[in-house]
């Protein structure tokens, strides 16, 4: 619920996060990327499960930039992730190509100790593979500070 | 069938600590490979110029999806051959550039089901043995031959 001493933020809710092109997981950049975790390569294909955020951030039809801009912030007021949720129906595999689907929950202002005035960004991706069958949703909470109104 | 505190499901005691994973340096190099996973050119991950720019400090900070990333690689090293169903994280703080982290949890739930045991851990990362980074709760589904055992 936005605090009512403020004024509203812009609506943003619906706004469609669907990516135009598939997404794939190559084998080779998930080597690269379990080498940075000390995660072992799994042999049977399966992506490390952070790829639920890298594919749906990447997949999607908006750069961080624009998902900024499309709530009217400037990404170098620096957005700072809050929290994310994921449910998986089935595992990530690599050299699969998938489809991003989603769109804008909403923006909550609040008041906050440490910044003044904030805007909390809900929205909500889905990944499936190109038959349209399920594999995974996830939300994300964003927080845009809006020091211009602190 | 589901268990409480103190007691054990197929092998995994309710309220087992899950063994720690360690990472002794989060190496500035890695980051720059993130920011290539991520498409994110967003330059305090890159040069601890402009984090002290942005008055962040004087190092660079880590992506906040490769911290949670250390969580699941902990989740994987204790549970091999398991899969992820579900899980919900706050990320309460920064790891930088040269910092450890330190990832671990703790055995909430234990439930039996038919083809799978499901595992419920609180989970938690944290920086230079100090601030919690990331906190959360993880479920994930264990084949019945791969069970390992946490008592």
């Amino acid at each position: 619920m936005n605090s009512p001493d403020l004024p509203p933020p812009p609506n943003v809710s619906g706004i469609s996060l669907s990516g135009t092109t598939p997404y794939v997981i190559t084998a080779n950049e998930n080597r690269e990327l379990c080498a940075t975790l000390g995660a072992p390569v799994a042999a049977n294909g399966t992506a490390h499960p952070i790829y639920f955020f890298i594919a749906t951030q990447v997949g999607m039809g908006k750069s961080v930039a624009g998902l900024c801009a499309a709530c009217d912030f400037d990404v170098e007021d620096g957005p700072m992730i809050a929290s994310s949720k994921v449910t998986f129906s089935h595992a990530l595999m690599t050299e699969q190509s998938y489809w991003i689907t989603g769109e804008i929950r909403g923006l909550t202002r609040k008041r906050s100790r440490t910044l003044g005035v904030m805007d909390l960004l809900e929205y909500v991706l889905r990944l499936a593979l190109p038959d349209g069958t399920p594999v995974l949703e996830t939300t994300n909470v964003w927080v845009l500070p809006r020091r211009n109104l602190a | 069938m589901s268990a409480g505190a103190g007691t054990t499901v197929n092998g995994i005691a309710v309220g087992a600590e899950l063994p720690t994973y360690t990472l002794g340096v989060v190496e500035p190099q890695s980051m720059r490979l993130w920011a290539g996973f991520l498409r994110d050119p967003n330059p305090i991950h890159l040069d601890p110029q402009a984090v002290r720019a942005k008055g962040l400090g004087d190092r660079v900070i880590n992506q906040g999806p490769a911290n949670l990333a250390y969580v699941i690689t902990m989740l994987q090293r204790a549970f091999p051959g398991s899969s992820l169903d579900w899980l919900e994280v706050r990320y309460a703080g920064s790891v930088f550039g040269g910092d450890a982290v330190e990832a671990g949890g703790r055995v909430g739930n234990v439930a039996a089901e038919e083809s799978s045991t499901k595992v419920t851990c609180e989970v938690w990362l944290r920086a230079n043995a100090r601030d919690i980074v990331i906190s959360g709760t993880a479920v994930l589904s264990l084949p019945p031959a791969d069970e390992p055992t946490f008592t």
